[in-house]
């Protein structure tokens, strides 16, 4: 699979197709992959693709990155199902050109999130991992463990249903198969059945433990404004320390503005140097669009996103009541 | 040398709470941090070093500078016992001394207390630090990298090493000293215990990667200023500032006003210069507009700027930031890549 | 333990207007506690940080020259949050200062020497503190020269002033505006090409150059030129600062903090700093 990913970058660069191209490679610590950037064909060579490969690399298209990429450059972009979606909202959203990208979809069953395998070690430093099917087999100084891999899966991708790329150029080898349940969101519907003091409860606890580094904010691919709300000092909506109100007003605020566009990658809590449980609320947010508008971010490259539209028959009970 | 049996330790934190407040490493995973310890069960004693560093005592994230109420100002400085802190590992033991230099002292006005930090000095001049030998290094370390060891004495009040069955601790300053003199029934190490603390500094030091001297990047990152490669370099990084918050060394800082004009405080928080406005001026001019600029403007500060003033590195190889970023910007990586351009150049 | 980021206040004894648009005005503080005015010592060139309790600060340089006794002068360019407050100020009000902040011109290296002085705009605070200090020890000085431009008549800062100094015969004032204007009666041209025309001597010369970046890069090679040897061209920079006494960071350029290694330094330190030209 890595070789077929491999020859088809080689293949784009020699046919001129693409002027750069942006996927991952081996990273310097155990179980982590790191965005590269492939500018010439015999720098394929360092491309991989395993379960390691959790970055969504659609954010380097955008923001500070732009300047990454000239104008009428031509891109190629290594996508999960995740990223890919990401790519449809951003030509939704007229941030990108698409005839100016070549998407490069590859079949996903999901990523690890690190933070889980050392849970299963017990804090352990792991030294080398290898993948397998389902398991992986991780190795540290005196110790050498199997795990399931569905026990240490990222937690966007356990109920995962768009492993791949909605739109793309071309599929390393073959999409994977689901068996389409609908979206499902049980952490959110066990959030839900908690009234409202025990839900700010639970808001207070996970969040009080933020150190407002905005890792979140800067790896979220749907997070592109030029100015964020939080470093605007004219007015100043939030204050600067992680106080948690204002804490709140940053993260609450970083969920609404994401409504409707968030494709659920799980970069942000993968980002997340305090282990905070950062998809929870935008999955709650994606389930009532889902109810309301019957829409799923990034799938659809024609479809307006739901909360840049209005439709006549559109739910109406919190007015009407 | 002193030797505490680890039966005994239990006795020895207790004699430590009449005169100090014990900070210990707690917690576990991305919560362990240095906090402060009333009971000796809630020190986490496998953990290899902490997620967060002691900076997070000394110079805390957010810290109110004073109150104020219509023009009337008010100090909130309240007078506490000295803090000990147990367990410290030696790159942090470093950080701590290396942000004293700029905190607790001042470089440019010496011996000037207009120019010293009192908030600093009120925690850290009193203070014990007990240096804790690293048995066994974690893969990303690299404090041999910075002209470290995990079994070095340069750092902190007393050093520590611990073996299977006892904690074998001496003086390193003055304060560590009459802290030691105070100290009664416990014996002294033997020549076994010395013997056994060479073989254990032995197999640290086999855990750590061979050394590649960043000293040398103080006179060669000057001359690959304006390189490509920190465009390279920096193409992955999305500007958080997970790297200087987890930093044991990285000290800058935001001042804010709180309150409405009748009443608020003044505080200051953590600020890094990753964030794309951290130098933006009022005109709206940014002399650090672009990625590369502040991605090399952290490295240099780091690897030559601080040499430039203090003589020493101000990245002590803890290894946090490898551990932390989202996109695996690797600071040895970097430093191989620099050496290797600026060898060239 | 003395605590240098509690402000000490300050109060307003006049306001100035400046300019028909308001954008600069001029404050003179008094120091409200005596042992504040009997312990601030400074020299010109450097600055306060000045601080407004609920919105924050700013630095500005100090107008006035130690020379001038029992007040101190700055002039605030209205162009933020914190400046727009100041601007609200009037007689009476208190205002938090702290300082003196930063380092200072080398008048002891000038002595004896000639002093040519080169501003542009309301970056003339730190000069004037300077030319007053020269004036005030007139005899420890050789020739002193001053070109300083504006944008228009409207926008020099202490007209007033200016006039008395265009009379006196122991120093040269030379004022410009970008683009001719009716009635105007003195030079006409940018700083830097003003400079170059007027050709100030470099012999036994110091020559401090302060004004918005786009003239200081302009006049530097014009002062080169000149033969103005590197380490005899003295500017003040400026950065957004913080806390003013080299600790948070924000104003670091290479291994200098502009707030307390500058803001003043010479042209041929800063050429070894490869960010701050």
């Amino acid at each position: 699979m890595v070789k077929a990913l491999r020859e088809e970058v080689k293949r784009l660069f020699e046919e001129k197709k693409v002027d750069l191209v942006i996927g991952w490679g081996k990273g310097s610590i155990p179980m982590t992959a790191t965005p590269i950037f492939i500018r010439k064909a015999e720098d394929a060579e360092h491309l991989i693709w395993d379960e390691t490969c959790s970055n969504n690399l659609a954010v380097y298209l955008t923001k500070d990155k732009r300047q990454l990429v000239k104008t009428n450059q031509k891109i190629g972009i290594v996508v999960k199902g995740c990223d890919g979606r990401s790519l449809v909202l951003y030509a939704v959203e007229n941030q990108i050109k698409r005839e100016n990208l070549v998407i490069i979809g590859v079949p996903c069953s999901g990523v690890i999130d690190k933070k889980k395998v050392l849970k299963q070690t017990a804090g352990k430093e792991v030294i080398s991992a290898r993948f397998e099917e389902n398991r992986m087999t991780v190795e540290g100084r005196g110790f050498k463990t199997e795990i399931e891999k569905s026990e240490v899966l990222s937690h966007s991708c356990r109920n995962c249903n768009h492993p791949n790329a909605p739109v793309y150029d071309i599929f390393i080898g073959e999409p994977v198969k689901t068996e389409s349940v609908g979206d499902v969101y049980p952490e959110v519907e066990a959030f839900e059945k908690l009234d409202s003091e025990a839900r700010w409860k639970d808001m207070v606890e996970s969040y009080s433990k933020c150190i407002r580094c905005y890792a979140c904010r800067n790896v979220c691919p749907s997070c592109y404004c030029t100015e964020c709300f939080v470093d605007q000092n004219d007015p100043q909506w939030i204050g600067k320390s992680p106080e948690i109100t204002d804490t709140l007003i940053f993260h609450l605020g970083r969920n609404l503005h994401v409504a409707g566009r968030c494709v659920e990658c799980g970069a942000c809590e993968r980002a997340c140097p305090a282990d905070i449980d950062l998809l929870k609320l935008n999955r709650k947010i994606s389930k009532e669009i889902l109810e309301r508008f019957n829409f799923t971010a990034g799938l659809d490259i024609n479809e307006k996103p739901a909360m840049a539209s209005f439709c006549e028959n559109e739910k109406q009970d919190f007015i009407m009541g | 040398m002193i030797k505490i049996e680890k039966s005994n330790f239990v006795t020895f934190i207790r004699s430590l709470s009449a005169e100090y407040n014990l900070f210990a490493p707690t917690g576990e995973g991305r919560q362990s941090a240095f906090r402060e310890v009333k009971d000796i069960k809630q020190i986490n004693s496998q953990i290899q070093i902490t997620h967060n560093s002691p900076k997070t005592v000394f110079l805390p994230q957010t810290e109110i500078l004073f109150e104020f109420k219509g023009d009337d100002i008010q100090s909130v400085q309240k007078a506490t016992k000295p803090m000990f802190f147990w367990g410290v590992r030696s790159c942090d033991a470093r950080g701590l001394n290396l942000l004293d230099k700029v905190m607790g002292q001042s470089k440019q006005r010496p011996d000037d207390p207009a120019f010293q930090d009192p908030y600093w000095k009120a925690r850290f001049d009193d203070a014990i630090i007990l240096t804790l030998a690293c048995n066994e290094p974690a893969s990303t370390c690299f404090c041999n990298w910075t002209g470290g060891n995990p079994f070095s004495k340069e750092a902190g009040d007393l050093w520590a090493v611990e073996t299977e069955t006892a904690y074998l601790i001496e003086p390193i300053s003055e304060k560590g000293k009459d802290f030691i003199k105070k100290l009664s029934g416990y014996h002294t190490a033997s020549e076994k215990d010395e013997q056994k603390i060479k073989a254990l500094k032995k197999q640290a030091e086999s855990c750590l990667q061979p050394a590649v001297d960043t000293k040398t990047l103080k006179e060669k990152l000057p001359k690959i200023w304006d390189d490509p490669l920190w465009d390279e370099v920096s193409a992955k990084c999305v500007n958080c500032s997970a790297c200087a918050f987890i930093c044991p060394t990285c000290y800058c800082f935001d001042i804010q006003d709180e309150g409405k004009k009748g009443k608020g405080k003044r505080i200051r928080t953590w600020d890094c210069c990753m964030f794309p406005i951290f130098t933006k001026e009022a005109s709206g001019h940014n002399p650090r507009s672009l990625a590369r600029e502040r991605v090399r403007q952290r490295v240099m500060h780091k690897f030559n700027y601080f040499w430039e003033t203090y003589g020493e590195s101000l990245c002590t190889g803890c290894g946090r930031c490898i551990r932390v970023c989202p996109v695996n910007l690797d600071i040895r990586d970097v430093a191989k890549q620099l050496l290797e351009t600026a060898s060239a150049a | 333990m003395q605590n240098t980021y509690i402000p000490i206040p300050m109060k307003v004894d006049k306001v100035v207007t400046e300019d028909p648009e308001k954008t600069l005005r001029t404050y003179d503080l008094s120091f409200v506690k005596n042992s504040d005015l009997e312990q601030f010592q400074y020299l010109p060139g450097q600055f306060c940080e000045m601080s407004l309790l609920g919105m924050g600060e700013s630095p500005f340089g100090i107008a006035s020259s130690p020379t001038e006794e029992g007040f101190l002068r700055f002039t605030i360019n209205r162009t933020g949050l914190v400046t727009n407050e100041i601007h609200n100020l009037r007689q009476g009000d208190t205002v938090g200062l702290r300082g003196p902040l930063g380092n200072w011109y080398p008048v002891e290296d000038f002595k004896g020497e000639n002093v040519v002085i080169v501003g542009g705009g309301f970056a003339f605070t730190t000069l004037r503190s300077l030319l007053i200090y020269l004036l005030a020890h007139r005899e420890n000085y050789g020739e002193i020269t001053i070109i300083y431009g504006a944008r228009n008549p409207d926008l020099f800062i202490y007209k007033d002033e200016l006039e008395t100094w265009l009379k006196r015969t122991d120093m040269k004032l030379h004022l410009t505006i970008d683009k001719p204007v009716d009635g105007w009666k003195h030079d006409t041209g940018f700083v830097p090409a003003v400079t170059e025309q007027l050709a100030p001597s470099a012999e036994k010369a110091w020559v401090v150059v302060c004004g918005p970046p786009v003239m200081i890069k302009y006049t530097l090679p014009v002062l080169e030129k000149l033969k103005f040897p590197d380490d005899r061209i003295i500017t003040s920079l400026e950065r957004r600062m913080k806390c003013g006494i080299g600790k948070c960071g924000r104003c670091n350029i290479g291994s200098q903090y502009v707030c307390i290694d500058g803001p003043v330094f010479s042209l041929e330190f800063l050429k070894t700093i490869p960010e701050a030209l």
